[in-house]
């Protein structure tokens, strides 16, 4: 049982590497389509793109988490909000405007 | 004018009558019936329980035509009804708020059709003295109807009949003057294409064919003017509220729309696999990144507009190719008018895109439609089933080709007039199952297979396959579900967006504000309260969305609605997505969804309203 606990907090810990793609409000702040990001998980890499791009943090993500208005998709396979979400390397995430319509 | 001195004799006697018709604040506690026949025009109140039960818009139109027994007349019939219907909030100081529907028994599906559009025609609308407008009858001639301040009067339509929606614009604007707001048809609304949309100031209530109703009354275009104005109960607050609403809709909550508009949902769409491509043969186009607007921006964009009353401003309007085209003057480009006339019939001319989205607002018809009614004909040509060998996907110059045709009623035009489901029942070969639409409405720009809640969402839709009835794509968008693989405790979800939808629809406001509501029905409420003066509450407002929905159901239940309407047709029930697999949507899925939606709603299993709730709406009327 110990080592189990062990061998989740070093898989947690680590870092990953992360493909991201934006689109909407998100990529015009950032100014790019596409970039790379690292963290263990969701909290971890918005807050490494809010390092790397002010604007992209100013309209779209708050501390770890994403501002209403934006939401992040892992792979387009499933929507994520709970910053502690757990990333795997070489994962990829969509990172898009809310709100549909038109 | 033909009648016309008897008219405004009858109309004048009708308005003092009025005079002790109670009011409300906010409303004008009457409507103007209107017989284009006879040229008469009569007062009828309101009272305000009706109105605080079916507010304005949406709402109250459906109620209308309930009342004026619509559900049985025959949609392009001279005794059917079309109302405009303006709303509690317009006039007010509340951003987005000069909006009206056009509300009629629609010509493309046989049922309810409500479509909204904006600007400075629902402010002249309800200056005007009455909360809507309801035409009934047909001119003896081509006529331009017009409403000075609730006097109305007929005028020839002369010259302006076949001109497009554009030149006569123009025209109405020299004749009448600013003052005068209009409501304009094309020439597809003349030739009563079913699709065929009104237009005002170069905005459409699109969806359902409300053209082709106006134009088999002979009215080619309602001019209106007007000076009476609604009070607030409580004007001070209110236009603090507003001013606070306005201050949020600068931020971030509606960045995208003023940014990029919705058309920058099409790269979105097409990396989910959500982008119907070549009549939803496929869900993602390759052509897609030439077709955005982030690509679009860097070398076309010339402008910004926003309606009447509105601070976020999502209009992006972009040049064509040729500068030296003197109808350049640019032309708005929206995500489903981008998706319909681009990815879905297989072009990747951006040009081509705009040019065609243009010439369907000039002659005036629907582009997600227009769209996915040529589309449908382009695979019906590919699979050998219509004899039309020049209508291919990706050619630009036939979908250019057929767009004229369709307005103009020529030769496969004529057939492409009465839409998909029509066309696909008419050439056969079981070419219904790949008709994209439901109940008769073309299915716009969300491919359901990918998004199953919206799936659900465009089954159910009272005026058939529609993203503006039924939000529930956010339901898709969101950690609720997996938008492949949705499960029937969806439907309370899909049943909120839809409840939300109507309550907007009917107050009226721009749903691109939704996102600066933190708790949108007690906010709705206050924002009523401060209007009307009414003590009403989040839940009196949910108890409102259902019973609108239920007056929907109603209306189509009594125009003949069966249980085996609220489904998708067979193409997306039995095949994946070719590019997608794991977007795959069974028949029996979607029947358990629509089952648990009808629980969710309090309506019977197979769709039906209880007793209870039938009862309900018959004492309303």
């Amino acid at each position: 049982m110990r080592s189990r606990t062990l061998l989740l907090f070093i898989k947690h810990d680590r870092i990953m590497n992360v493909t991201v793609e934006l689109f909407g409000i998100p990529r015009a702040r950032a100014g790019v389509a596409v970039t790379t990001a690292t963290g263990a998980n969701l909290g971890d890499v918005l807050a490494d793109l809010a390092r790397r791009f002010p604007d992209l943090a100013e309209t779209c993500i708050d501390d770890r988490s994403l501002k209403p208005g934006t939401m992040a998709s892992l792979a387009g396979d499933r929507f994520v909000t709970d910053p502690d979400t757990p990333l795997e390397e070489g994962a990829c995430l969509l990172i898009l405007s809310a709100d549909a319509g038109g | 004018m033909r009648e016309g001195e008897r008219a405004e004799s009858e109309e004048r006697k009708a308005m003092n009558e009025s005079v002790e018709t109670p009011s409300t604040f906010g409303f004008h506690g009457r409507y103007l019936r209107i017989d284009v026949t006879t040229g008469c025009a009569e007062s009828i109140s309101l009272d305000p329980q009706t109105l605080r039960r079916f507010l304005g818009g949406s709402g109250l139109g459906t109620y209308l035509m309930l009342r004026e027994g619509a559900a049985r007349i025959e949609p392009l019939d001279a005794a059917a009804p079309l109302a405009f219907v303006f709303s509690p909030l317009v006039g007010s100081p509340l951003t987005t708020s000069a909006k009206f529907a056009v509300v009629s028994r629609s010509p493309l599906t046989r049922r309810i059709n409500d479509s909204l559009a904006s600007s400075g025609l629902a402010i002249a609308g309800k200056k005007t003295g009455y909360d809507a407008l309801v035409i009934v009858g047909r001119a003896a001639e081509p006529s331009i109807l017009v409403i000075d301040d609730g006097r109305v009067r007929l005028e020839p339509a002369g010259t302006l009949w076949s001109q497009t929606i554009p030149e006569v614009e123009s025209a109405l604007r020299e004749r009448f003057g600013n003052e005068f707001k209009t409501a304009v048809i094309g020439p597809a609304g003349e030739r009563q294409v079913h699709y065929a949309t009104i237009s005002h100031d170069r905005r459409h209530a699109g969806r359902g064919g409300s053209g082709a109703v106006l134009g088999a009354k002979n009215i080619k275009a309602v001019a209106i003017r007007g000076t009476h104005r609604s009070d607030w109960a409580h004007p001070q607050q209110l236009v603090a509220l507003a001013k606070s609403i306005s201050e949020k809709s600068f931020g971030p909550a509606t960045a995208k729309y003023r940014e990029l508009g919705t058309a920058s949902n099409l790269l979105v769409f097409n990396r989910l696999h959500a982008l119907p491509t070549r009549n939803f043969q496929q869900g993602s186009f390759e052509a897609a990144a030439v077709l955005s607007p982030e690509q679009l921006s860097a070398t076309r964009e010339k402008a910004r507009n926003s309606c009447v009353a509105c601070t976020i401003g999502c209009e992006h309007i972009y040049s064509l190719d040729d500068p030296g085209d003197e109808s350049s003057a640019g032309v708005r480009l929206e995500y489903e008018n981008l998706f319909a006339l681009g990815p879905l019939c297989g072009i990747d001319d951006a040009d081509v895109v705009l040019r065609a989205s243009r010439r369907c607002d000039e002659l005036g018809i629907d582009t997600i439609s227009t769209g996915g009614t040529i589309a449908f004909a382009m695979e019906c040509v590919e699979r050998q089933f219509l004899d039309e060998p020049w209508l291919r996907f990706g050619d630009g110059a036939a979908l250019l080709r057929a767009i004229d045709l369709i307005g103009n009623r020529e030769a496969l035009g004529n057939r492409l007039a009465q839409g998909s489901r029509h066309l696909a029942l008419d050439i056969g070969h079981d070419t219904i199952h790949f008709a994209p639409q439901v109940k008769g409405l073309e299915i716009p720009g969300y491919e359901p297979r990918a998004l199953q809640t919206m799936a659900l969402g465009f089954a159910v839709g009272t005026r058939g396959a529609d993203h503006n009835r039924s939000g529930a794509y956010e339901v898709d968008f969101s950690d609720d579900v997996d938008r492949r693989d949705v499960r029937p405790e969806a439907a309370r979800l899909a049943v909120e967006t839809e409840d939300r939808a109507t309550l907007i629809d009917s107050l009226i406001l721009c749903k691109f504000l939704r996102g600066v509501f933190d708790e949108f029905w007690d906010e709705m409420a206050e924002m009523l309260h401060l209007v009307t003066g009414w003590d009403t509450t989040a839940d009196e407002l949910r108890a409102t969305a259902q019973r609108i929905v239920n007056a929907k159901k109603q209306f189509n239940i009594l125009a003949g609605w069966t249980p085996d309407e609220d489904t998708l047709p067979e193409r997306f029930l039995s095949q994946a997505l070719p590019d997608d697999a794991r977007a795959a949507l069974s028949s029996d899925r979607l029947a358990a969804l629509v089952r648990a939606y009808n629980v969710a709603r309090d309506w019977t299993g197979d769709g039906y309203l209880s007793s209870e709730q039938t009862a309900e709406l018959e004492l309303e009327l």
